[in-house]
């Protein structure tokens, strides 16, 4: 860990690396922040939207006549009255069919939860009558659930235009896989299918637009991830010019990915407001997030792996089969699974020879979308369980097959087959680590006490490498070629106060406190001296925005360039003023002063007041202005870790006790390592909810069972275990500051240890991964308490 | 459709009467958002089961998302914004919940807030698995409960050491 000094800004480095308190707290303990559905507007009404009842089936009419004459009804608008386009790929992507979802559904709907009319009225219980009376005639197609089953000859078609479900195939190899599974000693092969489970912030969607015609002027409130991104997407579709529409990022309850695409619903709103010219305020429901919101983690994965007598990986085959939903509803959506899945599957493993199938198909589900450790959850369990299986057969201890399979320090920066180039970290170090911290001997001998009792303890490790700050040149190495634009600005006002403006937006991540650190220690200034503004379009400089575990290293990375301009015109301000060279100076705790001779110096007001108002050193250039506004994009860096997990399974029963999870992590230089932990335990608590609760349940209808949380079970905090972290701490070597970007390690990554830990506990069983989550059935049937059956769907 | 009668309903909210004339089915979590004007009291999944909208109805912690205003006529209704003693200083709780990172997003921090200033009112030692369990209907998807749990074993120790 960064202890203070570490940090490279002579007379900086207090902040940076320490437990700084967020400067968030406050308001969202005393419930003074304000969300989505904290903002009222004079003559604001409320929206509700009439969503699909059938999964498949064609608009034969939609009626408003009963539904216009309820108390409070403004307007019931269908997709002939909102003349939007659909959402735009950003970029070219070869092979894909990338049938884009409406804003409204039009002719046909293809999932359940689908937006067919937005309803405006007086008030949202009005508006909720009044969409349950707008009558919508359907007539049914034919539905289907799997890609199994949308890939069947006769399959009804979700866009006759294709001619075919599958929106995308393709295959990909590096090295010589055919002739490496030619050598082999053991080849292995297993098919696994993964939960679909989502990222269920606990505030759902919402969006507030507010159309002023005289003033030409939108304004749209959203709970996004991506306000930039969205300014752009609307001013494309609605179309409005895009220097006349301001986003603004209120509180975010949560998102973890699941706010970062534009949504339907969120171009549905700003077009409805365009048309009226009120404000429209909607705040989706429970029951709506769960049916509409993206989904995410499905996957059917094939592995066939090929070793050698010593136990090393020669080869690995890998199929990854998505269900994209209905829709690739915006950008890649279809794609992001099985394609990130695949890509990213051979993760800490030294892999010369890898070919992989990427297939994405629609169904009649909802869309698929982005849930943090996007692609890597799936890949990684089914990656761990499968190697975990190979290991016991070969009566190999699952550590030292990873260590001998796993890339060592010295070979970074490593090349891996799939065409990322890992920039540091000691991988092995990491599950080392992790090894010791849990004792892993001891854990053995405790073990084979407890059978001798009749309880069965288990143990499951996954080790990790996280792609993270998704710049160009990460996103073109994923396969993924979107180019990145992230700002920021960091300026002093005339009393020596800081104000950082990013492009970054915040869900609870701690953005305002993690940036002002940064930019705190490079002007050696207090930290309550900064404030950090984000998630207004009219207020910050353009980016994409928070996704991707870009934030700390793109965030953090233009800040501390942004800063690293502005220390240098403070500098320049003070040697003129004290006529000495910048060299000679230095800065610590907010005064800038000659090196050895502190009484000569200023401090950050008085250099403030010199930049703005002394004619005599200000100069007419603007070059003394305190302010600086910086790109970055940073160069690929690899976070990585390892999690371990220790349970607890009673064979009968069922049932599954986290015992606890133990995770290192190396993320580069730490900003705050106790928003760093936070990450960590809330990745793991999800991983928690993915490997042993949730999943999305659908019937063969199409329709969703699990609409509920008392059927879409989340983790509580009887469910998650104690979690302990460790830090490890490789500087990222070419990104500014070191920094690498964290938090979906522990999804990627601590479901397959539950997983594995679940089927260690039950080897004397000879069981194997069957299905997930591992339900108490799903356990009962893998320890032979309960008859094997088929599966859900 | 006739609109259902509406009908005046009287609550004490943090020790200030309110009132408002209302729908029956108006639920207690809109009163206090849309008629009093608090919005600390955020609503998460409007069935009851997470937690989020937790308020305290005479003393007793319930879900504000499932009980009509109507239901509480006359009674009294404590909110997250009673919590702090002044808008200068937070209440032990509160800053137990940021000494100890117990949130991130800060969507479902009222409701925790409000449970646990009800679990340490009648057990002001409790043990991790007595807090895990009172805990319980409170979900937060952020945190993993670990700032959670040490900030509540925190703010207990805060408050009994305060307390002699």
């Amino acid at each position: 860990m960064t202890e203070s000094g570490g940090f490279p800004y002579p007379g900086g480095g207090r902040f940076v690396g320490a437990r700084v308190k967020r400067a968030e707290d406050p308001r969202l303990l005393t419930g003074e922040a304000r969300y989505a559905a904290d903002i009222q507007l004079p003559g604001m009404l409320a929206v509700a939207f009439v969503r699909a009842t059938e999964a498949h089936a064609r608009i034969e009419s939609i009626d408003v006549t009963e539904a216009l004459s309820l108390p409070g009804a403004v307007a019931v608008l269908t997709a002939a009255d909102l003349d939007v386009a659909p959402v735009p790929l950003p970029f070219e992507f070869d092979g894909l069919a990338a049938p884009p979802q409406p804003a409204l559904a039009r002719n046909k709907v293809r999932f359940l939860g689908e937006p067919v009319a937005v309803v405006v009225a007086e008030n949202r219980y009005q508006a909720e009558d009044i969409a349950d009376r707008v009558r919508v005639r359907y007539d049914r197609l034919g539905v289907v659930v799997s890609p199994e089953a949308a890939r069947a000859a006769d399959a009804p078609l979700l866009f006759e235009d294709l001619g075919t479900n599958v929106l995308f195939e393709r295959t990909e190899s590096a090295g010589d896989v055919e002739g490496a599974f030619a050598e082999a000693a053991h080849v292995f092969r297993k098919t696994f299918h993964t939960n679909r489970f989502v990222a269920c912030p606990m505030e759902g969607r919402g969006v507030v637009a507010h159309y002023e015609p005289r003033a030409d002027h939108l304004k749209v409130w959203s709970s996004t991830q991506t306000p930039f991104l969205l300014r752009t997407t609307l001013a494309a579709v609605l179309p409005y010019p895009e220097h006349r529409l301001q986003v603004i990022v209120p509180e975010v309850g949560g998102g973890f990915g699941a706010k970062m695409s534009t949504y339907p619903e969120e171009v549905a709103v700003a077009a409805a407001s365009l048309k009226l010219g009120r404000p429209l305020s909607w705040i989706e429901d429970r029951r709506e997030n769960l049916l509409a919101a993206n989904h995410a983690k499905e996957q059917q994965i094939t592995l066939e792996l090929a070793l050698d007598t010593e136990g090393q990986i020669l080869a690995l085959r890998a199929e990854h089969v998505g269900d994209a939903g209905a829709y690739n509803f915006n950008s890649t959506s279809c794609l992001i699974e099985p394609f990130i899945g695949a890509r990213n599957l051979p993760g800490v493993l030294r892999l010369r020879n890898y070919e992989w199938t990427v297939v994405s198909v629609a169904t009649n589900r909802s869309p698929v979308g982005a849930f943090r450790a996007v692609g890597s959850t799936p890949g990684s369990t089914t990656r761990d369980a499968f190697l975990d299986e190979i290991a016991r057969q070969l009566g190999i201890d699952v550590v030292k097959f990873f260590r001998k399979n796993m890339i060592r320090a010295d070979e970074m920066p490593y090349h891996q087959a799939t065409g990322q180039v890992y920039d540091s970290g000691d991988y092995i170090g990491s599950l080392d680590q992790a090894v010791e911290l849990v004792d892993y001997a001891g854990f053995r001998r405790r073990q084979e006490e407890a059978r001798s009792e009749g309880r069965y303890l288990g143990i499951g490790f996954s080790p990790f490498v996280e792609a993270t700050g998704w710049g160009s040149e990460i996103a073109k190495s994923q396969g993924l070629p979107f180019s990145s634009h992230d700002n920021a600005s960091v300026s002093v006002d005339p009393s020596g106060m800081v104000t950082v403006a990013t492009s970054m937006a915040s869900q609870g991540q701690g953005h305002e406190t993690s940036f002002a650190q940064v930019a705190a220690d490079v002007l050696g200034v207090d930290v309550a001296t900064v404030r950090v503004t984000q998630g207004d379009t009219d207020v910050s400089p353009y980016g994409m925005g928070t996704f991707a575990s870009r934030s700390a290293i793109i965030g953090g990375g233009s800040v501390l360039l942004a800063a690293e301009e502005v220390r240098k015109k403070v500098l320049a301000i003070a040697a003129k003023t004290l006529e000495a060279s910048a060299e000679d100076l230095e800065i610590a705790d907010g005064r800038v002063a000659v090196k050895g001779a502190p009484q000569r110096g200023l401090s950050y007001p008085e250099v403030a007041a010199i930049a703005h108002w002394d004619l005599g050193v200000r100069s007419d250039d603007d070059g003394h202005r305190l302010a600086a506004t910086r790109f970055y994009d940073p160069p690929a860096t690899f976070s990585n870790g390892c999690f371990v997990a220790l349970v607890e399974v009673d064979p009968e029963l069922g049932t599954v006790k986290l015992e606890k999870i133990v995770g290192v992590e190396d993320c580069g230089r730490v900003i705050n390592p106790m928003i760093v932990e936070g990450q960590s335990h809330g990745a793991v608590a999800q991983a928690v909810g993915g490997a042993l609760l949730e999943h999305m349940v659908y019937d063969e209808n199409g329709g969703l069972i699990t609409s509920t949380f008392m059927d879409y079970l989340l983790p509580t905090a009887l469910d998650v275990p104690p979690i302990e972290i460790a830090h490890m701490e490789t500087l990222a070597p070419h990104t500014a500051g070191g920094f690498k970007g964290m938090g979906e390690g522990g999804l990627m990554s601590a479901p397959g240890a539950i997983v594995c830990a679940v089927v260690d506990a039950l080897s004397p069983f000879g069981a194997v991964l069957e299905e997930l989550p591992l339900g108490p059935e799903q356990v009962a049937r893998m320890a032979g308490s309960l008859a094997t059956e088929g599966g859900h769907s | 459709m006739t609109p259902p009668e509406e009908r005046i309903v009287r609550i004490e909210v943090n020790g200030r009467p309110t009132s408002a004339l209302v729908e029956p089915r108006t639920l207690l979590c809109d009163y206090i958002r849309n008629h009093v004007g608090l919005t600390g009291t955020n609503v998460g999944c409007e069935h009851g089961v997470c937690g989020a909208c937790t308020v305290r109805i005479d003393g007793d912690i319930a879900r504000s998302c499932i009980t009509f205003a109507a239901q509480v006529d006359g009674g009294k209704v404590e909110t997250v914004e009673s919590i702090a003693p002044s808008t200068d200083e937070l209440h032990p709780i509160q800053r137990a919940f940021e000494a100890e990172h117990g949130l991130q997003c800060g969507f479902c921090t009222p409701g925790f807030l409000i449970t646990t200033q009800a679990l340490l009112e009648r057990n002001p030692d409790p043990s991790e698995t007595e807090i895990r369990e009172f805990l319980s209907g409170n979900i937060c998807r952020c945190t993993g409960y670990v700032g959670i749990v040490n900030a509540v074993k925190r703010a207990a120790r805060d408050l009994r050491d305060r307390g002699t």
